[in-house]
């Protein structure tokens, strides 16, 4: 067994201790899903993916095979959606636009007349697919995308993509709000990017959202330090940001990306001085796990303390029936312990708010054949609907494309009786890692209710 | 006239040309650099030789293979991550599976026993041998506890690699001996992509923690070195990472060892005539087929050392291939057949990095375009490389 394996165990094992009825019982579904109308009996529902599964994004985008496929088996397990059953159509692009070109074309033309509703992981895919998907007509959820993919280059336009997380912009918009509002903790902030490069990773170094930081007396430096995700060092990056004055280094990047933003801070002995701070995937797990391998001055992982959005419940908010049930289902198939992550829980909400269009829609127009890329639409825009029964909202109204509500949590480390943050090695939770060592057991800590984002897109 | 004057006196204007151009370079640079602490051009400086010397040890492994059959491997990014994974996989685990070290053992030995034919391993002394080296490394895999981690991880590792070059060149470079290079090159983009589907089926794709540079009293990694005694004289403080330094060690021992090798020793210098020519070589009675084995089985003990030490220092994933992607200026520039040009090149390589990075790194002028731009540079100046070796075909 390996060290996440262990880790993740064991934080499933607390949960189900808290909620012992979870392990006793198979849940009930949590969504409130609408009543069917229609019996789509012998049909199939197909839900059709395609994205980064094996480039320089995998390790976050993987798990979303695997929740899709668990979601697929869940409910054809019993009797389908309203009696259709529910496949899976997907394909690997390698984070290769080429590719991405050309999994849609092969998707539209294989699959023209169901096509209506597509799932995409990038931004960049987006970016790329944006005027198509309006042309052919195809509705596409995203977990975050850009200002351009859902919005246009004027940011004004909206298309036919729709965004379950705030955009990137806004919830660096959301983190600045929060600076401003916890003067004590950041007396003097100045904000610099150390970031990944592309649309995903320059997102929120926008002109307006430095202005609009500006205004609530956040500075943001102008120039972004970027690093790659191949990059031994980053020090010069971080020097780089130190000295043009940042006080906090904000980052949009993934698993080992803030861990080794972390680790260099504590290098440089600043770990106390610059706090860090990025987009919701530097909550991930994986983060929580790679920061461990450099320890702070208070004897914590490197990452301890860091700052991101978090725009739905997490895994270890177990109160939530829908984190409930996802844990449950990622038990009963044995999945691996480094899936527990953000794309599996979110991948089981997508695959509930696609089920609950598709009934919505078949309802209105009276069977699935019926169903074009148009009244997918038309519902999607007149839903308000609590995903998994609260695990995300689903609401796109008055143009919106992206999520609204956010709120701001924290990393931190369980103590030793997992009611809390541990303030030290002393009192944290360390377990076994099943190779010799220990480890430290992440958590996230909410810092603000769900409030409305600020929108910085036009 | 003035036609005449450029066409008379064509290289020393050339020449000329390219020291205003290196001048003006110069003093854009030491524009860049005035405002900057001398610290941080030290820090600079430094992590730039130690970045330097990890993309020295990937060259070294491409050098290799080139130098010895004349192929340029595409796929050493994926033999880098396939040989950490490997290492992964006995070093985080507690208790080895016995099977799975004598099948990992077994493959290996019959496919170094078998490099010259598989006819050879019918005769009893072979079979002794192979059967006596599946018992050591699989009890080298597997004797005692979590405390021989690091004997487990390097005896599977060594295996691992072995048995990837060994199968890598038996089923697909073999067959092409004698056939354009072309037809070679092509055939590592396919191993590539091949290693690719292996390791994400194996492995998966999330990035996992490598813990090799943790100091055992503390549970965490290694304390950087500070050069405090300088902080005066700086004006600010510079760092040293010490898994750096140990890949630098690393590399340093590999070149010496390399250069010795191909220098002093038979099968070195086979190696070398191999990459002449393969037919000839081995009209003369060279063992052509063992000796490509060996280089890939040794490449790929070099890919993985360099795998695992990234994957040690920064985290093990997939990506660690695009870093191989980066090597490939520090290849030419030092020369693809120049053991000695590809430490050369990687440190050169990684100091352009650190420095454009310090100057410009909100345009990825370190990773975009100053690699390149020296490349080309030394290329038009050398087009051979630094270090590399001028041929002349005669038509």
């Amino acid at each position: 067994m390996n060290r996440l394996r262990f880790v993740f165990a064991l934080i499933v094992t607390l949960g189900l201790i808290v909620v012992p009825s979870v392990a006793q019982d198979m849940m009930d579904y949590p969504s409130d899903l609408t009543e069917c109308q229609v019996d789509l009996t012998g049909e199939t529902i197909s839900i059709f993916h395609f994205g980064d599964l094996s480039g320089p994004y995998a390790f976050i985008t993987q798990p979303i095979v695997s929740a899709v496929t668990d979601a697929v088996s869940y409910w054809n397990g019993r009797g389908g959606v309203c009696g259709a059953e529910l496949q899976q159509v997907y394909e690997d692009t390698g984070g290769n636009l080429e590719a991405t070109q050309s999994a849609y074309d092969r998707f539209t033309s294989e699959y023209a007349d169901e096509l209506d509703l597509l799932l995409l992981y990038s931004s960049n895919d987006g970016e790329l697919l944006r005027e198509q998907l309006a042309e052919d007509e195809i509705v596409s959820f995203i977990s975050a995308g850009s200002i351009e993919s859902l919005y246009g280059e004027d940011g004004m336009t909206p298309g036919w993509l729709y965004a379950s997380n705030p955009l990137y912009i806004n919830q660096f918009g959301s983190f600045c709000e929060f600076v401003a509002a916890s003067p004590d903790t950041f007396p003097d902030p100045v904000i610099g990017f150390v970031t990944w490069p592309g649309a995903f990773g320059l997102a929120g170094t926008e002109p307006a959202a430095a202005e609009y930081c500006s205004n609530l007396g956040v500075e943001v430096l102008g120039e972004p330090q970027i690093f790659l995700p191949t990059d031994t060092d980053i020090l010069t990056q971080v020097q780089n940001a130190i000295d043009a004055g940042a006080t906090i280094i904000y980052t949009n990047s993934l698993a080992s990306g803030p861990a080794l933003i972390a680790g260099t801070l504590v290098d440089l002995g600043m770990e106390d001085e610059i706090a860090l701070a990025g987009v919701n995937w530097v909550m991930d797990t994986s983060v929580g796990i790679l920061g461990q391998r450099v320890l702070k001055s208070n004897g914590l992982p490197s990452v301890d303390g860091i700052y991101g959005s978090m725009p739905f419940l997490w895994w270890t908010e177990l109160s939530s029936p829908g984190v409930q049930f996802i844990t449950q289902q990622f038990q009963i198939n044995a999945r691996t312990p480094a899936e527990q992550n953000i794309a599996y829980l979110l991948s089981w909400g997508s695959v509930d708010s696609i089920i609950e269009t598709y009934i919505r829609t078949v309802n209105a127009v009276g069977s699935l054949d019926a169903v074009t890329g148009a009244d997918i639409r038309a519902t999607v825009e007149s839903m308000d609907y609590a995903i998994l029964g609260g695990l995300l909202h689903h609401r796109f109204e008055e143009g919106m494309r992206d999520a609204t509500q956010n709120r701001i949590a924290v990393l931190k480390y369980a103590n030793a009786d997992f009611s809390g943050a541990a303030t030290g090695p002393d009192d944290a939770m360390m377990i076994d890692d099943g190779a010799g060592g220990q480890l430290f057991v992440p958590i996230v800590v909410p810092l603000t209710d769900f409030v409305p984002a600020p929108q910085l897109r036009g | 006239m003035i036609s005449k004057f450029i066409n008379k006196h064509r290289k020393p204007l050339t020449w000329a040309l390219y020291a205003a151009l290196a001048v003006v370079v110069l003093l854009f640079l030491a524009d860049q650099l005035a405002g900057k602490k001398l610290a941080r051009i030290v820090q600079t400086t430094i992590s730039g030789v130690l970045v330097g010397g990890v993309y020295s040890l990937i060259a070294l492994g491409i050098v290799v293979i080139n130098k010895a059959s004349g192929v340029f491997n595409f796929a050493h990014g994926w033999m880098m991550v396939v040989g950490a994974m490997v290492f992964w996989s006995f070093f985080t685990v507690a208790e080895i599976s016995v099977v799975g070290a004598a099948l990992l053992s077994s493959a290996t030995m019959l496919m170094i026993m078998s490099a010259v034919s598989v006819k050879s391993l019918r005769e009893p002394r072979n079979l002794l041998i192979t059967a006596a080296g599946i018992a050591i490394w699989t009890l080298l895999m597997t004797v005692g506890g979590i405390e021989l981690r690091w004997l487990h991880a390097l005896a599977g590792t060594v295996a691992g690699a072995i048995l990837t070059g060994l199968a890598v060149e038996r089923f697909t470079i073999r067959p092409l001996i004698g056939q354009p290079l072309f037809t070679m090159v092509l055939m590592t983009l396919a191993i590539a992509e091949v290693l690719h589907g292996v390791t994400q089926i194996a492995w998966g794709t999330v990035e996992l923690n490598l813990p090799i540079f943790v100091d055992p009293a503390t549970n965490s990694k290694f304390k950087v070195i500070r050069l405090d005694a300088f902080r005066d004289a700086l004006d600010g403080i510079a760092i040293v990472r010490v898994e750096l330094v140990i890949a630098f060690v690393l590399a340093l021992i590999a070149f010496i060892g390399f250069i010795l090798f191909f220098r002093y020793t038979s099968v070195g210098l086979a190696m070398r005539a191999t990459s002449e020519d393969q037919q000839l070589a081995q009209s003369v009675g060279l063992r052509v087929r063992v000796i490509l084995a060996i280089t890939w089985a040794v490449a790929a003990i070099l890919a993985s050392i360099a795998g695992v030490l990234q994957g040690g220092a920064v985290g093990l994933s997939l990506n660690i291939n695009f870093v191989a992607l980066r090597v490939f200026p520090a290849v030419l520039l030092g020369g693809l057949e120049s053991i000695g040009g590809a430490l050369v090149g990687g440190i050169i390589i990684g100091i352009v990095e650190q420095f454009g990075t310090l100057i410009n790194s909100s345009e990825q002028v370190g990773t975009d375009l100053a690699p390149y731009v020296v490349l080309m540079l030394v290329l038009v100046l050398r087009p051979d490389g630094l270090f590399g070796e001028k041929r002349i075909e005669r038509i």
